[in-house]
């Protein structure tokens, strides 16, 4: 029960909610029989001390009930805004010590949702909870207390009335339920089409198809609108059949009151304080079925939140697992930690049963070498480097960083000493300053200077009207592909890791520039061990070993002039790029 | 709110009716409590003091009538209303979307998705709320207080009068309130947009936030804004929590008032029994309207905001529209001509500068230059997501501003350096090109983008589907349905924005083969890092700082010794080493 701390840490403030709805109901409730009093005693004997000294109290059960409300206001509004913060700000964190494995059975865009959404609307729901939708109850139920108290007689007409009221109630609870599920979920479609159009738009635009999306999205809003009517009108049936059942209720304990009334069985303030009684059922009963709407939109993002809670984090790790190994020595000693060892390594996305996108991988890197690896598209070259870092765990064999295996270490202690340029650049709103300073926090200016010269970024950082404080993202400055590998380039190096893992990150950098990034490399990575993805084999030959990766696999590794002497699959690869060029400078 | 209102268009006459029904209903229900202390009355009217059962009789029939009519008209309403609340925010929806789509390009480029998102979905639905519920409430609460205040009158002025005091109360009381709440909630949805927008990101990279060990900083970043979000938000319940309660309690002062002045107007006689249960009753309608505003209060609050975070959308500049006049471009011969070309995304950095060139119909034209030289803004000029700031562009003679937007989009054929693709499944990926494409057609398609081969390795083959953006294929994959996608649609002009980047070169190679034949007969942009992929188009233009630098064939060009000399000695050199 992922709420269980919660419901914890907050009964005692929830229940001294709780408490003062109850005193603010009661308030309530003492009226009608306070001017049953008036009527019968003070009005009918011509009491005018009477009237008065009830009058009094009366008023003072009411001040009674403003005090209990406000203490109840501030109390309810506490805890529901101090548990929506903590529950935004634990799912926040949960989601953030996910695995990418449990991550990835939610899409991004409802991760989001739950974040935003769902959890307000819970949020919600409990401060609601603590004002009306308990005090209805109570108010109800203590409105047919004190009329059975006040009057047994009548209240046989409330032994009818109630029962009915409660199979309408039921009811409409069961037919509405599955009806506002299904709005829900029409409700996320529309969403999705939404987002859906805001990423591809381009591509929309460049092909004309506005119809189509149109026709999508109209569907889609069709669904919308016909559910939500359909389960609004299957509502409004239920609330004029619970007011006229009351109502009619009303009707017959007039008629019935006016006979013993007659019969001297009934005080005349006795059949006013029954009908104001009935009256405040009704409110309460029809304040419950607007209640109702909001509690399964609640209940549904509750489920939602929860689903994410429930997820566990597969990864687990030795507390004492230290960086140990044969040199035993502790993270100082750098130089082992460079060390990289797959044995047997095979992964799939899907777990066992899913097709392995790394199959069988065996290799070794000593620390400070350079490594490059390539291969065709989906071979398994980045599902092979992020298995470094424990962004998964391998489904079987043993991956070993520094002599250690590193299913025994921390993924943040082990992340601390890796450094990845992913694929796609990923950076964040703020200062190019603040994207660079990413990878090291207390890095001095000077530092991010030279970390960007080194990713060949300086330059034209320096073109742009406010420098390194230019911002990036929304309404910042527009920087083209290349720019931006640059910047995520600069963000890896000015760590100075270990491990320095380049994910075919100059993809969309020009030839000159990569040339130079490169070279500044060689000097800067001196000691570091190097992973470097590439389409290009320019990109890898004079590194120290190449991986060759097909279909998952590895198929061979060597130097550059190895590979050429003998592995198909890299002969083949070299033609299709370099053939062509050296040829004409040959000729 | 007036402009909501439009939205109701041809629902007006059912909105009357509804509200006719909601006029009814309301006078139904203020006539209860009269009936209600006319039938106590009625209880010692008879001579002797006793009960009068006829008259008893007709009051109660009068009553059950006025009941039954009151529930039947409420269904009606709510009946009614459920469909004319959804409709309207139906068309509402439709609309924001259908603005979307007549956006330019700009807008979308400055804004997060998330941010619009939120707009479509959340502010909507925020007005959905408010259109289905708040609107009938709000008339039913009026008529409610009005009838009820008219009865209260006729039945006692005097006794009105002390049920009032509380009237002012409840004004003060409320604006006090409201004045509080408003900035209150206004700053609430400030500080939430913001804390979304950090979630979005956050979420959005995970990866590198994760590979940087960012975590515990992120959430400390999320702790801060979550912080002050929980200031302002627990500020603003409160103040708008001290509402509701409030009320009641007038309420109740209200009911203390009328029992004591009543009761001692009754006990001198001015008053009978009856008259005071009618009060009570009236006087708790008059209040009831006012409580369930303050309970609708938040609802409407986010209703107006919402709607107007809606609007603002709506009065956002659209794609300039198609000038007077504008010409359909059919059978496009593919003849290209940028003169003098200035542009930039902002107007104090500009990327192109006055590039001239001319590339005749059926040639093909790489461009090639470093990053950030304004290779890709030539093909969002071309294509005109962008307009030019300075210079024109022509395409067979014409101005492209001259033709028609749709004409001219659909003469080009696009592969972007970014591929995206739609959740559905691989065949409507394909066909997003030409809807009307046969099967034979597409297949003929993807196998040209020797896409055929891996979609027939996948269990579903050509019905797979697709999760949102393809996430389930590799990036090179995605790369090759895009261009079967292109080739699919058969572009006159045909533009490759670094179109095989992520593709492996010897896919590429295949691809390569595949797209020369789509070239032939079409005029082709080629925008590409790797040299050897453009060495043979006709014209090859560097470009650098916004400037065409250089522009020839490769053998012209590495003659000339220039620029292009540089970046091809620089790639050779790099094969040698």
């Amino acid at each position: 029960m992922p709420y269980g701390r919660y419901i914890r840490k907050y009964w005692k403030s929830f229940l001294l909610a709780i408490l003062f709805v109850t005193i603010e109901a009661g308030a309530d409730l003492m009226m009608p029989t306070l001017l049953a009093n008036i009527i019968d005693e003070g009005i009918a004997e011509k009491d005018m001390n009477h009237v008065l000294q009830m009058g009094g109290l009366m008023l003072l059960i009411t001040a009674m009930g403003a005090v209990a409300a406000s203490i109840r206001n501030v109390v309810a509004s506490h805890v529901s805004q101090k548990f929506g913060a903590e529950l935004r700000s634990d799912l926040f964190a949960k989601i953030q010590s996910l695995s990418f494995d449990s991550m990835n059975q939610f899409d991004r865009g409802s991760l989001i949702t739950r974040l935003t959404n769902d959890v307000t609307l819970v949020q919600n729901f409990l401060n609601g909870m603590m004002r009306i939708f308990v005090k209805a109850p109570i108010i109800g139920i203590g409105a047919l207390i004190m009329a059975i108290r006040l009057n047994w007689n009548l209240s046989i007409i409330l032994l009818v009335i109630v029962p009915i009221v409660i199979v309408l109630v039921a009811l409409n609870i069961r037919i509405g339920f599955s009806r506002f599920m299904n709005v829900q979920k029409s409700l996320d479609k529309v969403n999705a089409t939404v987002r859906e159009y805001l990423s591809g738009v381009r591509v929309v635009k460049a092909f004309n198809r506005f119809d189509y999306e149109e026709e999508r999205f109209e569907k889609s809003n069709e669904e919308q609108r016909a559910r939500s009517t359909n389960a609004m009108r299957a509502m409004s049936i239920f609330n004029p059949a619970i007011m006229l059942t009351v109502n009619f209720g009303i009707v017959t304990v007039l008629w019935l009151g006016g006979r013993w009334l007659n019969a001297d069985l009934l005080p005349v303030g006795h059949l006013v304080a029954f009908v104001n009684y009935m009256t405040q059922i009704l409110f309460a009963l029809m304040m419950l079925t607007m209640v109702f709407t909001m509690f399964i939109r609640a209940k549904a993002s509750a489920q939602r939140v929860g689903e994410v809670f429930k997820q566990e984090n597969g990864m687990t790790w030795r507390e004492e697992g230290e960086w140990g190994g044969e040199t035993g020595g502790s993270a100082g000693a750098k130089g082992s930690i460079g060390s990289i060892e797959f044995r047997n390594v095979t992964f799939s996305y899907g777990g066992e049963q899913g097709s392995p996108a790394v199959d069988d991988a065996t290799f070794a890197c000593r620390p400070g070498e350079t490594i490059g690896i390539v291969g065709s598209t989906g071979s398994g070259k980045s599902s092979l480097v992020e298995l470094i870092p424990r962004f998964y765990d391998a489904d079987s064999g043993e991956i070993r960083v520094g002599h250690t295996d590193i299913r025994e270490l921390d993924p943040s202690a082990l992340r601390e000493r890796i450094a990845i340029v992913p694929q796609q650049t990923m950076l964040f709103t703020g200062s190019i300053m603040d994207n660079i300073r990413w990878g090291k926090e207390d890095a001095t200016d000077e530092e991010v200077v030279e970390a960007a010269k080194l990713a060949e970024a300086h330059e034209f950082i320096q073109r742009l009207p406010e420098d390194y404080q230019s911002l990036l993202g929304q309404r910042g400055v527009n920087l083209s592909g290349g720019q931006k590998q640059r910047i995520s380039i600069a963000r890896a190096l000015i760590r100075r890791p270990d491990i320095l893992i380049l994910d075919d990150c100059t993809s969309a950098v020009d030839m000159v520039t990569e040339a130079r990034i490169k070279s500044a490399l060689k000097t800067y990575a001196q000691g570091m061990t190097c992973l470097l993805i590439a389409q290009r084999i320019t990109s890898v030959m004079d590194t120290d070993n190449i991986i060759v990766m097909d279909q998952g696999k590895i198929v061979d590794k060597g130097t550059h002039d190895e590979l050429l002497e003998r592995c198909q699959v890299y002969q083949e690869i070299y033609r299709s790029q370099i053939g062509k060029e050296l040829k004409t400078d040959v000729v | 709110m007036l402009r909501l209102w439009r939205y109701f268009g041809s629902e007006r006459k059912r909105l009357i009716l509804i509200f006719a029904f909601v006029i009814a209903t309301s006078l139904l229900a203020v006539a209860a409590p009269y009936l209600i202390g006319s039938a106590i009355d009625a209880m010692s009217a008879a001579d002797d003091g006793g009960v009068d059962f006829g008259l008893l009789e007709i009051i109660l029939l009068v009553l059950v009538a006025a009941y039954v009519s009151e529930g039947v008209l409420s269904f009606l309403q709510s009946w009614l209303m459920a469909g004319l609340s959804q409709r309207v925010v139906k068309q509402l929806r439709g609309s924001l979307f259908g603005k979307l789509q007549k956006l330019p390009l700009r807008f979308f480029d400055s804004r997060s998705h998330g941010e619009l998102m939120s707009r479509v979905t959340n502010d909507i639905d925020n007005v959905s709320n408010t259109v289905s519920q708040s609107t009938v409430q709000l008339m039913s609460g009026f008529i409610g207080i009005v009838g009820s205040l008219i009865m209260m009158l006729v039945l006692s002025p005097l006794l009105t009068l002390a049920t009032l005091i509380t009237v002012p109360l409840v004004y003060l009381l409320a604006k006090f309130v409201t004045s509080r709440t408003g900035v209150l909630f206004k700053e609430q949805q400030a500080q939430l947009g913001k804390l979304n927008g950090h979630i979005e990101e956050t979420i959005t990279g995970l990866q590198v936030v994760k590979a940087f060990n960012h975590e515990a900083k992120s959430i400390q970043q999320f702790e801060e804004v979550n912080g002050k979000l929980l200031q302002v938000s627990l500020k603003a319940q409160i103040w708008s929590g001290f509402l509701m309660p409030l009320l009641g309690v007038i309420n109740n002062i209200g009911i203390a008032t009328i029992a004591i002045v009543g009761g001692v107007m009754a006990v001198n006689g001015h008053l009978s029994v009856g008259l005071i249960a009618s009060f009570v009753g009236y006087s708790r309608q008059f209040v009831r309207p006012l409580n369930e505003m303050a309970q609708i209060y938040n609802v409407l609050l986010s209703g107006v905001a919402g709607a107007e975070r809606v609007f603002e959308v709506l009065d956002e500049k659209e794609e300039e529209p198609d000038a007077p006049g504008a010409i359909v471009l059919s059978n496009p011969k593919g003849h290209v001509v940028f003169e003098n070309v200035n542009f930039g995304y902002r107007q104090d950095v500009p990327i192109l500068n006055n590039v001239s060139f001319d590339s005749p119909k059926e040639s093909s034209t790489a461009l090639v230059g470093p990053t950030g030289a304004g290779k890709t803004t030539i093909v969002n000029l071309l294509t005109r997501f962008y307009d030019v700031t300075g210079g024109r562009i022509l395409i067979d003679g014409r101005d492209i501003r001259d033709y028609t937007r749709e004409s001219l989009r659909l003469c080009f054929g696009i592969v972007l350096q970014d591929t995206y693709l739609f959740s559905g499944t691989i065949r409507d990926n394909i066909l997003y090109g030409k809807p009307d494409a046969t099967e034979e057609e597409m297949l003929q398609a993807s196998r040209m983008a020797n896409a055929d081969a891996f979609i027939r390795r996948l269990p579903q083959g050509y019905g797979t589907e697709l999760t949102e953006n393809g996430g389930n294929l590799s990036q090179g994959q995605r790369q090759l349905l895009a261009i079967a996608r292109v080739i699919l649609a058969k572009p006159s002009i045909l533009i490759l924005d670094e179109a095989t980047s992520s593709i492996d070169t010897r896919t590429e190679l295949h691809i390569q083969e595949a797209l020369l034949k789509v070239m032939k007969g079409r005029t082709t942009f080629i925008i590409a890092h790797r040299l050897n992929t453009i060495r043979d188009a006709d014209a090859i233009m560097v470009i650098d700082r916004g400037k065409l630098q250089e522009k020839g064939t490769h053998d012209a060009l590495m003659e000339r010794r220039g620029v292009y000399y540089g970046m091809f000695d620089q790639q050779f050199k790099n094969v040698q080493t």
